[in-house]
């Protein structure tokens, strides 16, 4: 019989331990699987690991990592932010394609500027867009007490559906670009690439390294940060401190959707330079960001890793499948395996194993 | 004889949970097992469920002498208990809850039983209707009858009218009746008076682990089984010197909460009162005190007063600002701490409102670190390091903590649930001394117990607290055994006004 005992407390050591138990075991299901499934496993495993230095231009290659870990990582600290104070939002994808309308929009309601100061304007209207956006199923918690899993998921596809709308329709560009999109925004109104010839790495990286510190910062060391921490698993006790759910609700519902709308923003003017529809726009960050948020522990250190690790792994795949003709589904299995070894670990965390021998105990009859 | 119970007992580190515990149980017969939160009852139950071994003594069913050591055997053995708090899955209809738990049964055969068993008794049961949408009572009896699937000989309901109307336990008591007709032998445990009076032949009476009494409840035994379940006597008083009360600092007038689990017709507390509220558990302490506290709302802002301000529309926080009030819960892990924060910041839970711990911007850690140093040296907390979580101390550790939290504020007012439930006796000493120590200095409190020897040892008045209902407080000499125990049962008498 084996017996889960919980801990009594749980210190820095016990969470390296179970980090550390979550990575071998992503390592070896995710190798079995590969040798299971690839033509070439060795190559495909070595290239996989190493892809950065296996003859493409090496900081061509990083910088492509760090371009989806800075999305990730952004919009994985805003709903690791909800999933604190137990609200579940999973919209961030719709928050995101918000975000991008919304800058473009910004863009057309400044009467289509061409100078510097733009940029920060559509920043702050894709955050303001992807907080309205977040404040619908807000709302209808508050006031209705719906069920936030529903209502954030589904504008997703409201929002999906937006940008097809405003690409086909107001927004449609002339004929000679191609259908169903919007003019480019100009150059000037664009992320420039900080070092000439690599385009993933944009001035929209820096910009979301500093809006990831300044909200890591607001969760460790502030008393918001402390009403989550007190909210995440005693919401009696948040009761008893004085914090009203309600507030909880909102406040974290707009931040999330304001990060994701601001990220949805940079990628416009970072990535993609025009609105276009979801299958050309949407990459399914906001979707990859809830695995981050979990497995990333809910702690802003642990999702910047996460960010790091599916970036990386998600480049490896596609330059795997571009090199060797392998399947690059392979990155979404190796971020679901992370994702169910961080959690199946983390028991661990709280509890330690004790094995008591055979027959200690008369079979029960099942 | 169905079930004979002799002399059981059953010790937990620091407590004697069944001492030497006897009863017998015959077919057809309603037995009541009556005592307070912590007789033992809860335990006895539990060695018959098979969940856990007595240390001594010995059960047999029907001259058999048996060892239950697992709930399958127990149920095996013609045991049937139905708990207090259904396990039931509200997604599924009513047919399906009752399979699971069941060995394999064509489902047309389990549906005509559960159709009889239910026409036998009494029960109106819609077997293919969702749980979720049914009453507590219609919950019930899903579980009786799964309960009764299984053909017990010996059928436990662990207080089953306590989540009933009065209407769905009148038809309760009728089942019961036609069960115990039809030869089950029956043992329900309560702790309301009445219920037992109408509807039990016999009654067991635990106190403190050990059977105090047995009689026969039909026919106004009830002051007696009140006695007993309390005491013989009422607590020595004599030691205890005698306050002098300051004038009225908190007047509340017909309060009530928003969701009317709670409510106070009149009550005024003076500086330097210790108010005491008796009840038995699950009688609305908890939303009482929600009240009192400011987590839950009331109906009107002007029902509570304090010093003629009425602030009956203040959260927590507020009170605790702008009037000094102080609340310690019942509950310590996930109510009155947080389990998995430190000790240091489990020191700013209830200081949050103070702009010494804690700006918009920023918390002072310096300061809650130096408060929570002071906490554990004045409150002889025993710990590991201020860093290590709360959920690692002891519970009267950390009860000592949680109440020098408060204290140290020297609130104007302080409202307390349960001071000492589950400390160890030197814990209990320290937190009533500080509780006696603050009301001698001019603050009030409001002590909820369900110790009726704390209580006594502590306060100036009393009241009792009976569905969610405060009863008008009065001098604590003034109370005698027998009004006090028809009180808490639930007997309001024309003199207990």
């Amino acid at each position: 019989m084996i017996r889960l005992i919980r801990r009594a407390d749980v210190t820095a050591i016990h969470s390296l331990v179970s980090i550390a138990v979550a990575a071998v075991l992503t390592l070896v299901i995710s190798t079995i699987v590969l040798f299971l499934t690839a033509k070439a496993p060795v190559a495909a495993l070595m290239q996989l690991l190493t892809y950065p230095y296996q003859g493409g231009t090496v900081i061509v290659q990083w910088s492509k990592a760090l371009n989806m870990a800075a999305y990730l990582g952004v919009i994985g600290l805003g709903l690791s932010i909800c999933y604190r104070a137990n609200v579940w939002n999973i919209g961030a994808e719709g928050q995101f394609a918000m975000g991008g309308i919304g800058a473009f929009g910004t863009w057309l309601l400044l009467g289509s500027p061409t100078a510097w100061w733009a940029i920060p304007c559509l920043i702050m209207g894709g955050a303001f867009a992807g907080l309205l956006w977040a404040s619908i199923p807000a709302l209808l918690k508050t006031q209705a007490n719906t069920n936030e899993l529903l209502t954030s998921l589904m504008l997703v596809y409201v929002a999906a559906q937006t940008l097809f709308f405003v690409s086909n329709g107001p927004w449609q560009a002339p004929v000679r670009y191609s259908p169903s999109q919007t003019v480019f925004l100009p150059e000037s109104v664009q992320l420039n690439a900080i070092i000439p010839g690599v385009p993933t790495f944009h001035m929209g990286l820096p910009i979301a390294l500093g809006l990831f510190v300044v909200i890591a910062l607001l969760v460790l060391y502030t008393p918001f940060g402390y009403r989550l921490k007190v909210t995440e698993t005693t919401p009696r006790a948040a009761r008893f401190a004085g914090y009203s759910p309600r507030v909880t609700v909102w406040a974290v519902f707009l931040l999330s959707g304001a990060m994701a709308g601001a990220m949805g923003a940079i990628y416009l003017m970072g990535d993609i330079g025009y609105v276009t529809e979801e299958s050309n726009f949407l990459r399914g960050f906001g979707f990859s960001a809830i695995v981050v948020a979990f497995l990333g522990r809910l702690h802003p250190v642990g999702i910047l890793l996460a960010a790091l690790l599916l970036g990386y792994v998600a480049g490896g795949a596609s330059w795997i499948q571009a090199n060797l003709r392998e399947d690059d589904s392979i990155a979404g299995f190796i971020e679901v395996i992370a994702l169910m070894s961080t959690l199946a670990s983390a028991l661990f965390l709280q509890y330690r194993v004790q094995w008591r021998g055979f027959a200690t105990q008369p079979q029960e009859n099942r | 004889m169905l079930l004979k119970l002799k002399e059981i007992t059953k010790t937990y580190p620091g407590v004697i949970a069944n001492d030497a515990v006897s009863l017998e149980l015959n077919s057809g017969q309603i037995l009541a097992l009556l005592g307070e939160n912590g007789a033992g009852k809860s335990t006895l139950m539990k060695i018959l469920a098979g969940l856990t071994q007595p240390d001594q003594g010995t059960i047999e069913i029907q001259g058999v002498d048996v060892v239950i050591r697992s709930p399958n055997q127990s149920r095996q053995l013609g045991i049937g208990m139905v708990q207090q708090h259904f396990a039931l899955f509200d997604g599924l209809s009513v047919l399906d809850n009752i399979a699971l738990g069941l060995p394999k049964i064509a489902r047309s055969e389990l549906r005509e039983r559960a159709m009889q068993l239910a026409t036998t008794y009494g029960f109106q049961l819609d077997l293919d209707v969702a749980v979720f949408s049914l009453s507590a009572g219609e919950k019930q009896r899903i579980e009786i009858v799964r309960t009764l699937l299984s053909e017990p000989k010996i059928l436990i309901l662990d207080e089953p009218t306590s989540v009933l109307t009065p209407q769905e336990a009148d038809q309760l008591f009728d089942a019961i009746r036609r069960l115990a007709d039809r030869g089950h032998g029956i043992i329900f445990i309560s702790h309301k008076l009445d219920e037992v009076a109408r509807l039990c032949d016999s009654a067991v009476i635990l106190r403190r682990g050990r059977v105090v009494g047995t009689c026969d409840p039909r026919g106004g035994a009830q002051s007696e089984m009140a006695a007993m379940m309390l005491g013989s006597q009422l607590p020595d008083r004599t030691q205890r010197g005698t306050r002098t009360l300051g004038a009225p600092q908190l007047v509340i007038h017909d309060a009530q909460s928003t969701q009317g689990d709670a409510a106070i017709k009149s009550l005024t507390l003076h500086a330097g009162e210790i108010l005491g509220i008796a009840g038995v558990a699950g009688n609305g302490q908890d939303a009482l005190f929600a009240l009192l506290s400011g987590e839950s709302s009331m109906t009107q802002e002007r029902a509570l007063k304090w010093l003629d301000q009425p602030v009956g529309g203040l959260d927590p926080n507020a009170r605790r600002s702008q009037l000094g009030w102080a609340f310690v819960p019942e509950e310590r892990l996930g109510h009155g701490a947080v389990p998995h924060l430190s000790l240091t910041e489990n020191a700013l839970l209830t200081n949050l409102a103070d702009p010494t711990f804690a700006s918009n911007r920023l918390i002072h850690w310096s300061h809650v670190t130096q408060t929570a140093e002071s906490i554990a040296t004045q409150f002889d907390v025993r710990h590991a390091g201020l860093h290590r979580q709360a959920r690692s101390l002891s519970g009267g550790n950390l009860q000592k903590f949680v109440v020098g939290r408060e204290l140290i504020k020297n609130p104007t007012l302080l409202i307390i649930n349960q001071p000492t439930w589950g400390v160890d006796m030197g814990a209990a000493r320290h937190i009533r001394d500080a509780i006696n120590t603050l009301a001698e200095s001019g603050g009030s409190v409001i002590v909820i117990s369900q110790d009726l020897d704390e209580l006594f040892e502590l306060c100036d008045t009393l009241c009792v607290i009976n569905h969610g209902t405060l009863s008008p407080p009065r001098l604590i000499d003034d109370w005698t055994l027998v009004e006090l125990g028809l009180a808490m049962g639930g007997q309001t008498t024309e003199t207990i006004s």
